[in-house]
């Protein structure tokens, strides 16, 4: 019977490698030979999704891989889930993330949510076209630590700050930290508007979500 | 002295020459922008951009109707018929993404809600929603309006040659998933969508258009959507078909950063590379690495500079760009995608002013410097 460390090493290389179908019995093997769930999340998936956020970053590996390694992850997270929940470790929390009102483009948006679920976090993704009070009604239901805001075209930049400002408005601003990403945006955008955070890119995003937890 | 005719200075400058001054011309103009720039929507394109004072015209024109949104994205519904018989004036050749489509009511903007392509039994819904590449109505309508409106002016028709159309219509995530899981079925999307395009080409060498404007998005800021190998399996042998069949110069269009694929890309022999966003790309870097083989487009920033800043920070913009990519000829001045209806208006008259004023060849006079 393989040794725990060279399963963990196994599961590490089928995420990074996008392997979805070796995940499942490897987590079980796992599980079967008495690892925490939780440790198999975070000691062992969520540092190879690390590698490849750093990978991406670095433009060593592109978008399908990251996706299906994001998907091959998600799989092992399906089998744990129900015993985190259980254990009151349910990851590292809840993030909302749309694109604003008006803005109807999803690409990064979409790359955004799934590396966040790749990084241990449950999205909830309540699509393009986001009204401020849909977002607040979000917060309302789902209780979440973030919520991500996309804008790809200066046009619709404004609404994030009407967003934020109509948050302060229903009182939830202080209740989650707020992110912003977008081609157009700017650090200096993102302080302006008083978001918590500027994410360039999924990565970015995944790092200052970690930093804020 | 007399200068050249805006035709000549657009064709000038995608031979990599160097016209009379730096041209100037949009891959688009949004409706509503130009009834906001001629102050009615009833105009001629030349009279639009005899107004700027812009070389030449493609896209779509109000003509006296509502301005709306764009119609590069239009919706199956209706598509075949709107496609043959065009209701406005359009230069467009492009195929609808065979997708779920939404639209936002507030504007008109319509947009992908999903991809439909995601299987192989999917593709059968090729021939519901592509038009016939060979049906006439369109082709001689188009054709009246160029003879009715080219004058002086150069006129490009926008065609895709394909990639786009396979990632819309797939979904990117879908395109991702299957680099892995059903490779054979982008593939054929990809090929399918090349294959359409390619007839169409055949039609518009026969009219009197003088380039083609190729719009197919690869990239975002960050990098391409594909590695380079995979755009070499993926891609680029389809992008081969369409590029085969042209016979006029063209002008290739992707915003983002193209830099993993371009040596594959500038294989296809382009004559033009739009729009070098700047968040994405340096111009600079750019012009002194390709410079010698396609005629540079763009670069004027539309994530601040156009739609944000003020008319002095276009009229300094301007002057930097054509100081970096105009010495030698081979550049052409274009916001970095296309001028969209939430420009200023004053930044796009200080766009055509500063143009006039900074790009008069040679470089080195007056007040170009």
């Amino acid at each position: 019977m393989p040794e725990i460390t060279t399963l963990k090493e196994e599961l590490q290389q089928a995420i990074i490698k996008g392997k979805r179908d070796a995940v499942e019995p490897l987590v079980r093997k796992l599980l079967f030979d008495g690892l925490n769930p939780e440790a198999i999340m975070n000691d062992v998936m969520i540092p190879a999704m690390d590698v490849v956020g750093d990978q991406y970053s670095r433009n060593e590996i592109f978008l399908p891989e990251m996706m299906i390694a994001a998907r091959a992850m998600n799989i092992g997270l399906d089998i744990l889930r129900p015993m985190l929940t259980a254990q009151g470790a349910l990851g590292k929390g809840k993030v909302v993330i749309g694109s604003v009102k008006g803005d109807i483009h999803d690409v990064g948006k979409n790359i955004v949510s799934m590396v966040l679920q790749g990084a241990g976090y449950e999205v909830i993704d309540l699509g393009i076209d986001v009204a401020p009070e849909k977002f607040i009604e979000a917060i309302h239901q789902h209780q979440p630590k973030f919520v991500l805001m996309s804008a790809l075209i200066t046009l619709t930049m404004s609404m994030m700050d009407e967003t934020i400002w109509t948050f302060k408005k229903a009182g939830v601003r202080e209740k989650v930290k707020i992110g912003v990403g977008g081609a157009p945006l700017t650090q200096k955008f993102a302080d302006q508007i008083g978001a918590d955070f500027y994410g360039k890119d999924a990565r970015a995003a995944v790092i200052k979500c970690n930093t804020l937890i | 002295m007399k200068g050249m005719k805006p035709r000549d200075r657009i064709l000038t400058a995608l031979k990599r020459g160097v016209p009379d001054r730096v041209p100037w011309i949009e891959n688009d103009i949004e409706e509503g922008l130009q009834a906001r720039i001629m102050e009615t929507t009833e105009f001629t394109p030349g009279q639009l951009c005899d107004k700027l004072g812009m070389d030449g015209f493609g896209y779509h024109f109000p003509m006296g109707g509502q301005a709306t949104a764009g119609q590069a994205m239009q919706a199956a519904v209706g598509f075949k018929e709107s496609y043959y018989y065009p209701k406005k004036i359009t230069f467009d050749f492009v195929p609808p993404w065979i997708a779920e489509m939404g639209v936002i009511p507030e504007t008109g903007r319509t947009f992908v809600k999903r991809g439909l392509l995601t299987s192989n039994d999917s593709l059968k819904l090729f021939e519901e929603y592509l038009p016939d590449p060979d049906h006439p109505a369109r082709y001689e309508q188009v054709s009246k309006w160029i003879a009715q409106f080219k004058g002086d002016y150069a006129v490009f028709a926008r065609i895709r040659l394909g990639s786009a159309s396979m990632l819309e219509s797939m979904g990117i995530v879908e395109f991702a998933y299957n680099v892995y899981d059903n490779p054979g079925l982008i593939k054929e999307i990809h090929r399918r969508f090349s294959e359409w395009s390619a007839k169409v080409v055949e039609h518009l060498n026969r009219m009197d258009f003088d380039y083609y404007w190729v719009n197919d998005d690869h990239a975002d800021t960050k990098s391409t959507w594909m590695s380079r190998e995979q755009y070499q399996e993926f891609f680029l042998p389809y992008q081969k078909i369409v590029a085969q069949a042209i016979k006029k110069p063209w002008v290739f269009h992707s915003d983002g950063n193209l830099l993993p694929i371009l040596d594959d890309l500038l294989t296809l022999g382009m004559n033009g590379l739009h729009p070098i966003q700047p968040s994405a790309m340096d111009i600079k870097q750019i012009k002194e690495r390709y410079g010698n083989r396609v005629c540079i487009l763009g670069n004027i920033d539309l994530d601040y500079t156009l739609t944000l800043g003020t008319p002095d920070e276009v009229d300094k913009e301007v002057r930097e760009r054509i100081a970096a990519a105009g010495p030698g000829g081979g550049y052409i001045v274009t916001s970095a995608n296309s001028l969209t209806d939430y420009c200023k208006t004053e930044n796009v008259w200080a766009m055509a002013h500063a143009i006039k004023k900074y790009g008069k060849y040679p470089l080195d006079k007056g007040e170009n410097r």
